[in-house]
């Protein structure tokens, strides 16, 4: 297991490169000059030139893909036009937000979506089970920026009980919190301003993990091995908890990664809905500016993340299911 | 009747399939019975209803797939049991629930070791450990007792290394290995009857020998009786005490198995003896029985068997034999289901015309035809 981690992690390795020259080259081919923008639309050539030296562009294209990769790997994404800043500290500054948001609304996918997906096979093509599928039909079908449109109408205008806009990192200072008197305070309006931007990306996740957690335990449940457990008195909750639901997480995983990535597209329309400065609308500002080291430190960022979900769900199957490292051993 | 009740009485059992191309009619009202002590055999063909008769037995039937009818006795204990009431079929008040059945019956006092080795264990639980739960459920001991247990029975079954091997996962083991981890399961739960389905298909033949011995053994030192279920006539003739011979979903023949091999009474019998591998014979002189067996959706009228019977007459098409006694037997009469025992069935057989050739031919390959030959 462990010489397995160590390998999927250095597999990353090209991958990372990979992403970091298809970002770059991207970058190079949208068009537009960050000159032109800092300049004016009818530049003077000397300006021109003489700003075209500070950051290098006049250089090859190939020098300037070395000094990339070079600056990456130390750590150095390069420097916002647009904020004046590293793009590493906009990042850093940035990053916790959307993070946070991706953990809840996760968390609050997979601890509904799993039981439901459960009872729902359980109770196959009984209510309940026609109940959570309808939901879960509703939930796939519906777009995340009109729940969460929704949701801010009834209530935030409407009932007036949440608040509409901004996060509040549950760590913050009480200090440099708005109306808060005590780390409680903190705490109690950091949920309350992450429960609406949670349930709008978390529905997604929610009713598409629903959907494959149901289908897939009615596959585990009809498997041979389960009917062997039965055929020797396993009680049937304990065949549900332990002998089917391990084997039926499988597809379960490989949703729940694939879900990650779909789920960064879902941040940006949700901290746009919301109005939370987190990586998504960063990486708006940077497109709609032309901050192009901005550009690629955020994209490189959400290529990083979508990496690491996918080591994520390898290690989880490798965890869950001893054939995987199999190869290694023998 | 020797007195005593049977182990295990199974009357007038029916299972059927409700599938989108029409009903399967696997098991069709079989009867027989399992003394103390007794191992009793189920041959035929693939697709004959033998698992599906094993597993109702148990009860573990799931969708879509029910009981329909017929009796399951075990020891006074009404596993099955249906009743006609009021036009309707019911089950009966004395038919134990399903927790009863759970916890009384399955493991711990009728134990089956199922045919598939390849799919019966759970790829992500070691065998050691899926072998100590169903000891620790069944014998009700402690986790390390049934640990040690779960080693014995490992290494009884002929695994070697039975320690090290505990911790492995089923994809480490070959076929052969994990049909011998299937047997142990059975075996460690100490039951009184074993159904095995088939345990030996995928052994080759020593290893096959040395689970038969070990069967054998084991029968005689605790006691244990077995339905053992086969296609394999040589197995029935190395361990069995008496044989069901099923055909789509009946049984056609029931004796002892000397009066089955000696006294055959049923052409399909025949038919099984005549193709089986003798040391006397060469390959080519092997009879296969012609044709293959029809599908259980909608079986051939009369005598099920007739497309493929080499001595079916007109009367075998219209009437449908049941399984009656046609002779004597030791303890229990030999039974068959044949109109060419005309003394108890009175059909009218030998009067009757032999169906020629190319009209059997035809019936067989109308029933055999995809789409169930309404296209010829
Ligand atoms: N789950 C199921 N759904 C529909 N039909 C089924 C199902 N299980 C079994 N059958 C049908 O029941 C009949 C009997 O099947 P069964 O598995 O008992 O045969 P068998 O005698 O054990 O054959 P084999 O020697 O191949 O194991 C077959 O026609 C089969 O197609
Ligand atoms: S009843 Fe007729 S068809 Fe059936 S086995 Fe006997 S002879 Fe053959
Ligand atoms: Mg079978």
């Amino acid at each position: 297991m462990l010489r397995y981690t160590v390998r999927r992690l250095l597999q990353a390795i090209p991958v990372l490169l990979g992403i970091v020259t298809i970002t770059f080259l991207l970058t190079d081919a949208i068009p537009g000059d960050p000159v032109s923008i800092m300049l004016g639309p009818s530049p003077n050539a000397e300006q021109a030139a003489a700003i075209r030296a500070k950051y290098g562009l006049d250089r090859p294209l190939y020098v300037r893909y070395l000094n990339y990769v070079a600056d990456v790997v130390q750590g150095d994404l390069g420097h916002s036009l647009y904020y004046g800043v590293p793009v590493t500290q906009k990042i850093a500054e940035r990053m916790p937000v959307t993070l946070l948001l991706l953990v809840s609304s996760f968390t609050f996918a997979i601890l509904t979506a799993v039981p439901l997906g459960v009872i729902s096979a359980k109770r196959r093509n009984q209510p309940t089970d026609h109940v959570s599928r309808v939901v879960a039909l509703i939930g796939v079908s519906t777009p995340s920026f009109w729940i969460g449109l929704l949701l801010i109408i009834v209530f935030s205008f409407h009932l007036n009980l949440l608040p509409a806009t901004n996060l509040i990192m549950p760590w913050a200072d009480p200090v440099n919190v708005d109306g808060a008197g005590s780390r409680l305070d903190v705490l109690v309006m950091a949920g309350e301003h992450l429960l609406m931007p949670t349930i709008t990306l978390g529905t997604l996740q929610m009713a598409a993990i629903t959907r494959i957690e149901r289908s897939a335990m009615l596959e585990v449940l009809s498997e041979e091995y389960v009917k062997l457990a039965r055929a020797y008195g396993v009680p049937e909750g304990t065949i549900l908890r332990k002998h089917a639901f391990r084997n039926a997480q499988l597809p379960v995983i490989t949703v729940v990664g694939l879900q990650l990535t779909a789920a960064l597209g879902g941040a940006v329309l949700t901290e746009t809905v919301f109005s939370i400065n987190g990586m998504g609308r960063l990486i708006i500002t940077a497109i709609n500016n032309q901050d192009y080291e901005l550009v690629m430190g955020t994209t490189l960022f959400f290529g990083l993340t979508f990496v690491i979900g996918v080591i994520l769900t390898d290690l989880s199957y490798a965890y869950i299911d001893p054939r995987v490292t199999y190869g290694e051993r023998e | 009747m020797n007195g005593t009740d049977p182990l295990l009485e199974v009357r007038d059992l029916k299972t059927q399939f409700f599938t989108a191309e029409g009903t399967v009619r696997a098991v069709d009202g079989i009867s027989f019975t399992v003394e103390e002590g007794e191992i009793v055999g189920i041959v035929g063909e693939s697709g004959a209803g033998k698992s599906v008769a094993a597993s109702s037995i148990l009860r573990l039937i799931e969708n879509p797939g029910e009981i329909v009818g017929g009796e399951v006795r075990y020891r006074g204990e009404t596993l099955v049991g249906f009743e006609q009431r009021d036009g309707e079929l019911r089950e009966r008040d004395d038919m134990l629930s399903n927790e009863a059945v759970r916890k009384r019956i399955r493991g711990r006092e009728i134990a089956i070791i199922f045919q598939d080795p390849m799919e019966s264990l759970n790829p992500v639980f070691t065998v050691g450990g899926q072998l100590r739960e169903f000891i620790e459920i069944n014998r009700d001991l402690p986790e390390s007792e049934a640990r040690e247990e779960a080693v014995d029975m490992l290494r009884e079954v002929g695994i070697p290394e039975p320690v090290k091997r505990f911790d492995d996962y089923p994809h480490q083991f070959s076929g052969g290995m994990r049909q011998r981890v299937l047997i142990a399961m059975a075996l460690a739960c100490e039951p009184s009857l074993i159904i095995a389905d088939e345990p030996t298909t995928a052994l080759d033949v020593t290893v096959e020998g040395q689970i038969l011995d070990l069967v054998e053994d084991l029968q005689q030192k605790y006691g244990t009786s077995f339905i053992w279920v086969t296609h394999d006539m040589g197995v029935v003739a190395e361990i069995c005490d008496r044989v069901n011979v099923m055909y789509l979903g009946e049984i056609v023949e029931q004796a002892s198995v000397d009066d089955l091999f000696h006294e055959t009474k049923h052409p399909y019998t025949a038919a099984l003896l005549d193709s089986m591998p003798r040391p006397d014979e060469t390959v080519e002189e092997l009879n296969p029985i012609e044709g293959v067996m029809p599908e259980a959706i909608n079986p051939p009228s009369g005598c099920r068997f007739h497309p493929r019977c080499p001595d079916a007459r007109e009367v075998c098409v219209n009437v449908h034999p049941e399984n009656r006694a046609v002779a004597e037997g030791e303890i229990h009469p030999h039974r068959a289901a044949c109109l060419q025992h005309e003394e108890v069935f009175r059909a009218g057989y030998w009067g009757s015309q032999p169906l020629d050739d190319a009209e059997r031919a035809q019936r067989h390959r109308e029933l055999t035809a995809d789409g169930g030959g309404a296209d010829e």
